[in-house]
Order: C-alpha cells, then sequence, then structure tokens
C-alpha cells in the first residue's frame, strides 16, 4: 500500500516559511539576483529541515521545535531610543563602556548615530551596514556570503540566511591591524515580540588581525527570539580574536552561530560569556584549510533559574599541523542547565593534528544539570587528541580554608566560583576584556568586583 | 584564653577526642605531642570550626565565649587562627586578593575600617619581608606551585595580617628541612606577645627547638595523657611515644 509522503509541520514552522513568501520582496537585496538565490536556496534547505528537534542528534538536548510556538519577524526597526545609560542597563556596566570602536545595531539596523564608522574606517577597515550593502554586495562579500564553513543540514542557519535583515559587514584589508577592539552591540527594543533575524561577516585578508567583541543586551522583556550568525573568514598569517557577551532578557530565545574558516599560519581565537536569556544555543564550527594554523574556542555560562543554555561546536581539521583547544566552564544554580557538546573531526591526511579540550561545570544546586557530550572522529593516525569533562559541586575544604580566613560564606563561596569561571577567561587575551568579563562574572555573583 | 573541658568529637561517626581537657592561659604557648592517630589534627579542626568535625559533648570556651556556638567565619573574626598543615591551593585567586579579601573581612567584622590598597600593600611587604617571602610569589595563584616551606610561610604571613589571639598551629614542621624550620619559627616568635596565645601542634620535638613552649601536653587515644614543661619533650625524643600507643588513624 502506497501512503503519501507528506511532511508535518507545526505551526511556528509554517509560519517561518510563510514569512518569507510574504517578507521576500521587502527583504534588504531582493532585487539582486545574488542575493536572492541565497535566500531562495536557504528557505527550501529549511523547509525540508524544519525546525530542529530532539530526536536529531546535535539537537537531543535541545528541542527547538518544542520551544518555538510562533514566529513575528521584524523587518524594519521601531526606532528604539538607546543612549549610554540605556545601554548600560543592558549590557552592565563593564562591557558597556568597554574602549572600542562601537557599532550599535538596534533591532537589527545599524544605528550611524551611535557607531563609530568613521574612526574604524580610519584605521583602515571597510564597514558597512549589511542591509545596505546586500542591495549591491562588492565582490569580496559576494565571495564569503554564505561560504564560510557553510553547513548544509542546519536550519537555523538557512533561516538566517532567508531571513537576515542586517548587520555590519567587516574588512580587514591586507596587513591592517586595528588599535582597539570592534565592538559589534546588538540590542533589541521593547514591548514587541519579535524575531529577529541578523548576519555579520568578517573577512581578515593576508596577515590583518583585530578584536572583534560582539555583545547582545535587551533593552526590555519583549519576547526576543534571536537568531544570529557571523561568518569569519581569517586569511593567511591573520589573526581574529572573537568574543562574545551574551545577557539578553529573561524571556529571550537566543540562536547564535559563528561560521569560521582559517587559511594557513592564522590564528582564530573565540571565546563566549553567556549569562542571558531563557534558552540560548551557541553553535560555534572552525575549519582549518590552511596548515599552520591554530584555534582556541573556549567559554563560561553562568546560569541561574530555568535558564537553559547549550554550546555546540564542531572544529574541523583538514589539513596537517593545525592545533585546536576547547575549555569551557559552566556555573548552574536553581534549576538551569548547561549543555555541551564538542566535536573534533580529523579528516584523513590531517596528520600532525593536535586537538583537546576539556568542559567543566559546578553545580551550585541538587536540581542543576550539565550534560556534556564530547565526540572525536579521528581518521589519520599521527594525531594528539584528547578531551575532558566533569561536573562537582564547591569543594567544602577550599570553602572552610576561606571561612577560616574570616571570609563570610556568601563571599567565600563568590570567590571560588569566580576562581573557577576565571580560568576559562585566561582564554582571553586581551587584558582589558578579560578584567571586563570577570567584572561582568562579579556583577552576576551580586559581589563589586576587586580593584587591583 | 582558651578552656576546653571534656572535649569529645567524631569523624565520621568514629570517636577520636575522648575527654579531653585542655587551659591554656593568655600569652602562654602550649604544645601539643602525640603520636599518630591520638586526635591533634582533630582537635586542630575542631577549634576552628570544620564542619565534618562532630563535637558530642563538652565545652570549649574562649575568651569567655562558647567558641562551639560560632561558625568557622565568626572564629576566626573572634581571633582563632589555624594554620594548617596542609594549606589548600586555589588557582584563579590571586594570594595577594586572597590576603586583602580576609584582611579586610575581618577588619569590617571587628568594627574597623578596611584597608585602602596602598596601606595594605605596605603592611603585606612588611610582614611578608620578615618571612622572606618574595612579593612576586603573592601575586601568583593562592598556593599553587608553592614549595611546601612557601606555602607554611604563607600561613605565617596570613597569621601575622590577621592579628589573631589564638594561634593554633597544626605540623607547620612537616615537610620543612631545617632552614625553612628555622625561618617559620622565626616568623612565629615575631608574633609572641602578652596578649597572645599559641597551641603548637607537632609529632617531632625539633619545632620546639626554636619555639620553646610554655608547657607541653601529650595527646594520647583522644585525651591529655600527660602534662609538663619544656623538658617534656626533650624526654620524649629520646623514649619516643611508644608508652602513649601508636593509634592507627590520624
Amino acid at each position: 500500500m502506497d501512503l503519501p509522503v507528506q511532511q508535518f509541520r507545526t505551526k511556528a514552522e509554517q509560519e517561518l516559511l510563510d514569512l518569507y513568501t510574504k517578507a521576500a520582496n521587502a527583504l534588504p537585496g531582493a532585487n539582486n539576483p545574488f542575493v536572492a538565490a541565497l535566500r531562495d536556496k536557504a528557505i527550501k534547505t529549511y523547509g525540508s529541515l524544519g525546525l530542529p528537534h530532539r530526536r536529531i542528534e546535535a539537537w537531543k538536548y535541545t528541542d527547538l521545535r518544542a520551544r518555538i510556538d510562533e514566529a513575528h519577524l521584524l523587518i524594519a526597526s521601531l526606532g528604539a531610543a538607546v543612549d549610554d545609560a540605556a545601554l548600560e542597563t543592558a549590557l552592565g556596566k563593564s562591557i558597556s563602556a568597554f574602549p572600542a570602536y562601537r557599532l550599535v545595531l538596534v533591532e537589527g539596523e545599524l544605528r550611524v548615530d551611535l557607531s563609530d564608522m568613521a574612526g574604524l574606517r580610519e584605521a583602515g577597515a571597510e564597514v558597512m551596514s549589511l542591509a545596505h550593502v546586500l542591495e549591491m554586495p562588492p565582490e569580496w562579500l559576494k565571495a564569503t556570503l554564505g561560504q564560510v564553513n557553510p553547513r548544509e543540514d542546519d536550519a537555523v542557519l538557512a533561516l538566517n540566511t532567508a531571513l537576515m535583515t542586517g548587520g555590519v559587514a567587516l574588512r580587514l584589508p591586507e596587513g591592517v591591524t586595528l588599535d582597539k577592539p570592534v565592538h559589534l552591540i546588538h540590542l533589541d527594543g521593547t514591548g514587541v515580540p519579535a524575531t529577529m533575524v541578523t548576519r555579520n561577516v568578517i573577512v581578515a585578508e593576508e596577515g590583518a588581525s583585530a578584536t572583534v567583541l560582539e555583545s547582545y543586551g535587551s533593552l526590555g522583556l519583549s519576547g526576543l527570539q534571536r537568531n544570529t550568525v557571523t561568518e569569519v573568514k581569517v586569511g593567511d598569517k591573520a589573526a581574529i580574536q572573537h568574543v562574545k557577551f551574551q545577557r539578553e532578557a529573561a524571556d529571550a530565545l537566543h540562536l547564535g552561530v559563528w561560521l569560521a574558516n582559517l587559511g594557513a599560519d592564522a590564528r582564530y581565537n573565540a571565546f563566549q560569556l553567556s549569562t542571558g536569556a531563557s534558552l540560548a544555543r551557541n553553535q560555534l564550527y572552525v575549519r582549518f584549510d590552511g596548515e599552520g594554523s591554530a584555534t582556541d574556542v573556549s567559554g563560561a555560562i553562568l546560569l541561574r533559574g530555568k535558564q537553559h543554555c547549550d554550546t555546540t561546536l564542531i572544529v574541523e581539521h583538514r589539513v596537517p599541523a593545525c592545533e585546536s583547544r576547547e575549555l569551557f566552564k559552566a556555573v548552574l544554580d536553581n534549576e538551569a542547565r548547561g549543555i555541551f557538546q564538542g566535536k573534533i573531526i580529523v579528516s584523513p591526511g590531517a596528520q600532525k593534528t593536535d586537538g583537546k579540550q576539556m568542559a567543566q561545570a559546578l553545580l551550585l544546586s541538587e536540581t542543576a544539570e550539565f550534560d556534556s557530550k564530547p565526540e572525536l572522529e579521528i581518521f589519520a593516525d599521527d594525531v594528539v587528541c584528547g578531551h575532558g569533562a566533569t561536573s562537582g559541586q564547591i569543594d567544602e575544604d577550599l570553602l572552610f580554608y576561606l571561612e577560616s580566613r574570616g571570609l563570610p560564606e556568601e563571599q567565600a563561596r563568590a570567590l571560588l566560583i569566580q576562581a573557577f569561571v576565571g580560568e576559562a577567561f585566561e582564554q582571553v587575551e586581551d587584558e582589558a576584556l578579560r578584567e571586563a568579563f570577570s567584572a561582568a562574572a562579579a556583577e552576576w555573583l551580586g559581589v563589586s568586583a576587586e580593584e587591583e | 584564653m582558651l578552656e576546653i573541658k571534656n572535649l569529645h568529637a567524631n569523624v565520621d561517626g568514629r570517636e577520636i577526642l575522648k575527654g579531653l581537657d585542655l587551659t591554656v592561659p593568655t600569652g602562654e604557648v602550649h604544645a601539643i605531642m602525640g603520636p599518630n592517630g591520638s586526635g591533634k589534627s582533630t582537635l586542630a579542626n575542631v577549634l576552628a570550626g570544620k564542619e565534618d568535625y562532630e563535637v558530642t559533648e563538652g565545652s570549649v570556651t574562649f575568651k569567655g565565649e562558647d567558641l562551639l556556638a560560632m561558625d568557622a567565619t565568626e572564629r576566626a573574626v573572634a581571633g582563632v587562627f589555624l594554620a594548617f598543615q596542609y594549606p589548600m591551593e586555589i588557582p584563579g585567586v590571586a594570594t595577594m586578593t586572597f590576603l586583602r579579601s580576609a584582611v579586610n573581612a575581618v577588619r569590617k567584622a571587628r568594627g574597623e575600617e578596611e584597608l585602602s590598597t596602598p596601606d595594605f600593600l605596605r603592611v603585606v611587604k612588611e610582614k611578608a619581608k620578615g618571612l622572606k617571602i618574595d612579593v612576586d610569589m603573592l601575586r601568583r595563584p593562592l598556593n599553587v606551585g608553592f614549595s611546601g616551606g612557601e606555602k607554611k610561610r604563607n600561613e605565617i604571613l596570613q597569621m601575622a595580617l590577621l592579628e589573631p589571639s589564638l594561634c593554633v598551629l597544626d605540623e607547620t614542621d612537616s615537610g620543612l628541612d631545617i632552614d625553612a624550620v628555622r625561618i617559620v619559627a622565626d616568623g612565629v616568635n615575631a608574633l609572641r606577645s602578652p596578649e597572645r596565645s599559641m597551641l603548637v601542634i607537632t609529632h617531632y620535638q625539633r619545632l620546639l627547638n626554636y619555639i620553646v613552649p610554655d608547657r607541653v601536653h601529650v595527646l594520647s587515644a583522644g585525651r591529655v595523657a600527660r602534662s609538663g614543661g619544656p623538658e617534656l619533650a626533650l624526654e620524649l625524643e629520646k623514649s619516643g611515644y611508644a608508652e602513649y600507643g601508636e593509634a592507627s588513624a590520624a
């Protein structure tokens, strides 16, 4: 008996498809054949995949289909008012005031009035609003967009490509080294539930180097569903330090994807600190295409209440003699849940690969949960790869030591938690950034930062 | 200063202290000696307030107050200091940060002004110098990668900074060579004063050549078996602990 194959779609899955049909003509780049073709292909990919659910191995701990029940795409910004005080409320003092070339995206729109585009251009970078540049993308963008370590099986990425409304395109020409970090601030508005789909593209040409901080904050509760993708192409001998700070509103859904390709003798160091959103999924995909390169993909999550944060990464060694390091730390209180899935793939012929990963959780309550799933797929025989995972509570002996020196229990606990995540912050090269993160962790703990 | 009466304490349900009596008057230094398993370290931890040591009977009075009613933090603030036999290593906490947190926590709880950063640094440098501690060492994470001698000197530095009224030194000489013992002992002797009492716990008489006690007590099976003057330590050095019975566990 033949049964017709009919794909079941949830209401939200169908709504996302309908959104595309309705909005396609209004999306940036609708009249550009390159962009339109990219979007068409992506929505077909999404249509065949649907929203990821727990029966897909990579999503077994985070069932997006069960979580997303409606979608409201925001194409034009509502023009929320933003000033320094609002930034501080959204991101905290240490991050909002971080000295950098600031680029501010409010509801997906690059706000030139709040951004230091001129300074960045003077420093030698090419920077544009993605929404504008999609109307007529330059050749370098055409050669990059949707092509950095692309993943055909990723519905979140496909949705982003189909529906991207804004973001930043940043190009560092050959040999350009920025004298201070770029701070890409993403803020969503107040009041209106919105699906925000933003896309950033960073290209570092041969020998270029920079630190790029992406921060995500909320101006208020708004039922935000964020889908943000950043593509990073690291050229030969180039070095990018890519750092993220996410502290979105308590009701937010955060989907973040970073895609990176490394040329030869290149460095890509990624670090993510997450304290916000009710559900967050951070995906990091790094691929070595040139020999002699190195990456460090690390991060920390600090969660409480019923927060859920899933970090999933794949580091793919396609060529010989590259090195990858991952260190993840999770501090989980109440009923929070942290997930770390790390996969290292060593392709045939990628000899002399050196890959190591470690995930560690500190559970502050009996009901917090940490799931760790390390995976090694090794198809070469002369490699050094390893992984480890630990999960534990605060060490009572250490606590007693601190208390016996007069520290009140709360302060002693906070110090031990800071010490635990502090080890992950060591992976951040930029000292000022490291300190800003320590301060952000202290803010999360509710203690004042120790000044040295 | 310290009055212990009929103290009984359990560790993991096993009774280790079995009716210990001890009085340490203000300004005196008393040594506690005894074979392994006699309860020396248990006494030290009970005095400092470690939670997994359960007191089942008896009393401890410190400066007229019920010490057993206080938690570890309160005891430190009240002036009890334990120099650990095995100081803890805490990666991620700079020694200097830890020292300042401790000093200011204690000052705050005692109703004193917190020390400003320059004042604190001045005091630390001065005290560290006396203990031959390199300031660079204090920038490293707490006790991580420190040698045995460095860890013990760091304990004495903390003691000097927190200015306790009762110092309990738990096997501070263990694992140290003779030069290190001398530096630590000099540091301890510098803190002797008519207002401060000390309880020096040691297995060997050696340390007592440098820190000369007013009284020596021998612990055996969880009680004080014998007390005497400094000469008692010398006697033990010759005869050993055979007559006090070597118990099986620490």
